[in-house]
């Protein structure tokens, strides 16, 4: 018996086996014939194949002992200055014993890298440059410092397109053999929105209950796997119960980790789906607006969501006395 | 909503009162020398600090004795005209129906100023040519008001009672409730008390309704107070305030720092506003206290505090307008500073289980934890053997897999499967 998680066992091994993305992979394909590599800025939101694109130039440069030649190091986990300074350039001032001169260090995450460590960051990238070269991984390159743009590369990686993310996802079912309907394979595309890891992570927990796969059991995942269950807060605040609500809220918040940002553009989302007075809506726009921006500048996350909270307590109230 | 306590467990019998025994020993003679004739005094004034057991024990005594109890306080003997109202039950002793009676005239620190002097001297006729025990109650018997008053009276004074004591009583209530207490839990309550049984009964309700069990921890944040205004009554000032000064005095008076006041008041805002304009307006009071919070923080001027006080205290109690209380509404201790120990260890076990991910999978712990594990759980939960094939490639330990399936039988399952 053997069980990986899908995500990692169908992840492309070259750059060849990617099947979107076309022009970057075809840039990443000609850096590899060439045997140089430019420092690189891979941007792009999460499952659109940042990760995967980087190992895959591994293997194509260096082959199958690419992992003597290579350092993944992830900055959500390691992103203090002191990591820059001690793992980063031990690893980069080295000399690389094959016949490729550099290395390669993936920095995944890295927006989440502080300033101060970028930094110094880009210190060390300018001075190893001979013997080291780095792919950075990030959500928003906006958050990465202009001197280190300046000297990367930039790609940039967009959601992948529905027959793509389709073509993936039968593929991995036939192989897997899972039943996957066709509806079932919509509600994956709409609950996912094109990132693929959370796809394919969404296709085999729905394969684990051991049934067909229809747009049912994608969205039962869907709402189990998601702790931030904004729609059914909405619903309990809004049904009058705030002692309840704003349990859920803590729940989010402490146990899943969940970050107030996320939640409040999340509400901002469900809000005009939600069933309440239509002029409120507006009204309600405005306040959650207002939270945003608090939450921005650092105001307590579960205080302000939950003064949010109790506004939709009285819109529902008002809902309730017209009818 | 639920009974307060100090009502539910109000003694009915004398045997029940918890300390006083020689003062109450003493009253219990003048009671029963009634029966052999008029005494010489006839009238008893009780006389000690609140909460000392001064009412019940005149009731306890109606109740054990058989009497009729007729109780007047404060707003009915405020002039003249208003005590001969009573005047004539106080001349007969018993009723038509062969029961005898007593009399209890409480709360006479109610009487105030000039107005009521009358008050006093009526009481004092009344009281010289009673035909039935009379029993006055005030905290203070030497006040010069009551000297005309003092001399037909037999003057009982009323103690606190030690720390021992209401302890017991304490005990009594958590075996009624079904409580297991530690000793060291109920002595602290009571000696922080400092002899007011009544206090002590509402600080154990808040502390330790619903529980099934009560330590020392659970009660001895208390004991970072050193001064005598309770939380609850600082909270009581807050959620219910007249005016901005007196909601706004609570911080002076809480012997927790503003941020733990502010959790305090963060926790209980929605149990004691029930109607939903208030609660909104009040809970918008909090968050604008929080901005001043952040203000703070971000400037590194505290003078901005005086605003954070202002929104958390005065902007919550005018927040009421609609809102109205119905029974006795516990307060909580907040709840998610408790919260945070407790998640703690559930995220640093995610954590844990992220790290396992990232080894395998090219993804930080802290994305795992967040974007993988909840699909963990869905596999661990249905499909032990997918779960078990998992367990094995992802190295997780039964601690892990307990986590991820929540359930013991299937978490022996799945460790079986893995060989």
């Amino acid at each position: 018996m053997s069980f990986e998680m899908w995500a990692e066992k169908y992840r492309p091994k070259t750059l060849d086996d990617i099947f979107n993305q076309k022009e970057i992979v075809d840039r990443l394909k000609s850096f590899a014939r060439s045997r140089n590599v430019p420092h690189c800025i891979f941007a792009g939101p999460p499952g659109t194949g940042k990760t995967t694109a980087a190992l895959c130039l591994a293997r194509d440069l260096y082959g199958d002992v690419y992992r003597e030649h290579l350092m993944e190091l992830n900055a959500s986990d390691e992103r203090g200055i002191d990591v820059v300074r001690e793992t980063v350039k031990t690893f980069a001032r080295v000399k690389s014993i094959g016949e490729i001169p550099f290395k390669i260090m993936i920095l995944d995450e890295a927006d989440n890298m502080t300033s101060d460590a970028q930094q110094a960051l880009r210190r060390t990238m300018e001075r190893y440059t001979e013997t080291c070269r780095f792919i950075m991984c990030a959500n928003y390159s906006g958050k990465i410092i202009e001197p280190i743009q300046s000297r990367c590369a930039p790609f940039r990686f967009t959601y992948l397109p529905r027959e793509e993310h389709d073509r993936c996802l039968k593929q991995i079912a036939e192989k897997e053999r899972v039943k996957l309907s066709a509806d079932g394979l919509s509600a994956i595309f709409e609950v996912c929105g094109g990132d693929l890891r959370k796809a394919i992570n969404t296709l085999q927990a729905s394969a684990a209950l051991g049934k067909p796969v229809d747009a049912k059991v994608i969205y039962s995942i869907a709402g189990k796997a998601s702790p931030a269950d904004v729609q059914k807060m909405i619903k309990t605040a809004i049904s009058g119960n705030f002692m309840e609500a704003r349990d859920q809220l803590r729940d989010m918040i402490q146990k899943y980790g969940v970050a107030g940002i996320d939640i409040i553009r999340q509400i901002h989302t469900e809000l005009f789906r939600a069933e309440v007075p239509e002029q409120w809506k507006i009204r309600l726009a405005d306040v959650v607006g207002e939270v945003d921006y608090r939450l921005v500048e650092g105001a307590d996350e579960e205080v302000q969501l939950s003064a949010l909270l109790a506004k939709l307590v009285e819109a529902g109230e008002e809902l309730r006395s017209k009818k | 909503m639920y009974a307060a306590w100090t009502v539910k467990y109000r003694p009915k019998s004398l045997n029940e009162i918890v300390g006083n025994s020689e003062s109450i020993g003493k009253l219990v003679d003048w009671v029963k020398s009634w029966g052999k004739g008029l005494p010489k005094k006839r009238a008893a004034f009780l006389y000690g600090p609140p909460g000392t057991g001064k009412t019940v024990t005149v009731e306890a005594v109606a109740h054990d004795f058989s009497m009729e109890f007729v109780e007047k306080n404060a707003s009915d003997y405020r002039t003249e005209e208003a005590v001969n109202r009573f005047a004539g039950l106080a001349s007969q002793y018993g009723s038509l129906f062969g029961e005898k009676r007593i009399i209890l005239l409480d709360e006479l620190d109610g009487l105030t100023g000039t107005s009521d002097r009358g008050g006093v001297k009526a009481i004092s006729d009344v009281v010289k040519d009673a035909n039935c025990p009379v029993v006055l109650i005030a905290n203070n018997a030497y006040d010069p008001r009551f000297s005309g008053l003092r001399v037909y009276c037999l003057l009982l004074e009323f103690k606190r009672p030690s720390a021992g004591e209401v302890a017991k009583c304490l005990k009594r209530i958590c075996e009624s409730e079904g409580i297991q207490a530690e000793e060291e839990a109920l002595k602290f309550i009571a000696q922080r008390s400092g002899g007011d049984v009544r206090s002590a009964v509402n600080d154990l309700q808040a502390l330790g309704q619903g529980k099934k069990k009560l330590v020392y921890e659970d009660v001895s944040w208390l004991g970072h107070r050193d001064r005598q205004d309770s939380i609850f009554s600082v909270l009581r000032m807050v959620l219910y305030g007249k005016t901005c000064s007196s909601a706004k005095q609570a911080v002076d008076m809480a012997d927790v720092d503003v941020d733990m006041l502010f959790e305090w008041i963060y926790e209980n805002v929605p149990s004691h506003f029930n109607d939903a304009h208030d609660l909104a307006d009040a809970m918008d009071s909090l968050a604008i206290a929080d901005i001043y919070r952040g203000r703070i923080r971000s400037t590194r001027d505290w003078s901005f505090l005086r605003y954070v006080i202002d929104y958390m205290t005065a902007g919550v109690a005018f927040a009421r307008k609609n809102s109205r209380t119905s029974g006795w509404v516990p307060f909580k201790f907040p709840q998610r500073i408790q919260m945070l120990s407790r998640s703690k260890a559930e995220r640093a076990m995610q954590l844990s289980i992220g790290n396992k991910v990232k080894h395998r999978n090219h993804i930080s712990a802290v994305r795992a934890a967040k974007d993988v594990v909840p699909y963990l759980r869905i596999i661990f939960r249905n499909d032990p053997q997918m779960a078990a094939g998992l367990a094995k490639w992802l190295v997780l330990d039964e601690e892990m897999i307990g986590y991820l399936t929540g359930n013991e039988e299937k978490t022996e399952a799945i460790v079986k499967l893995m060989g």
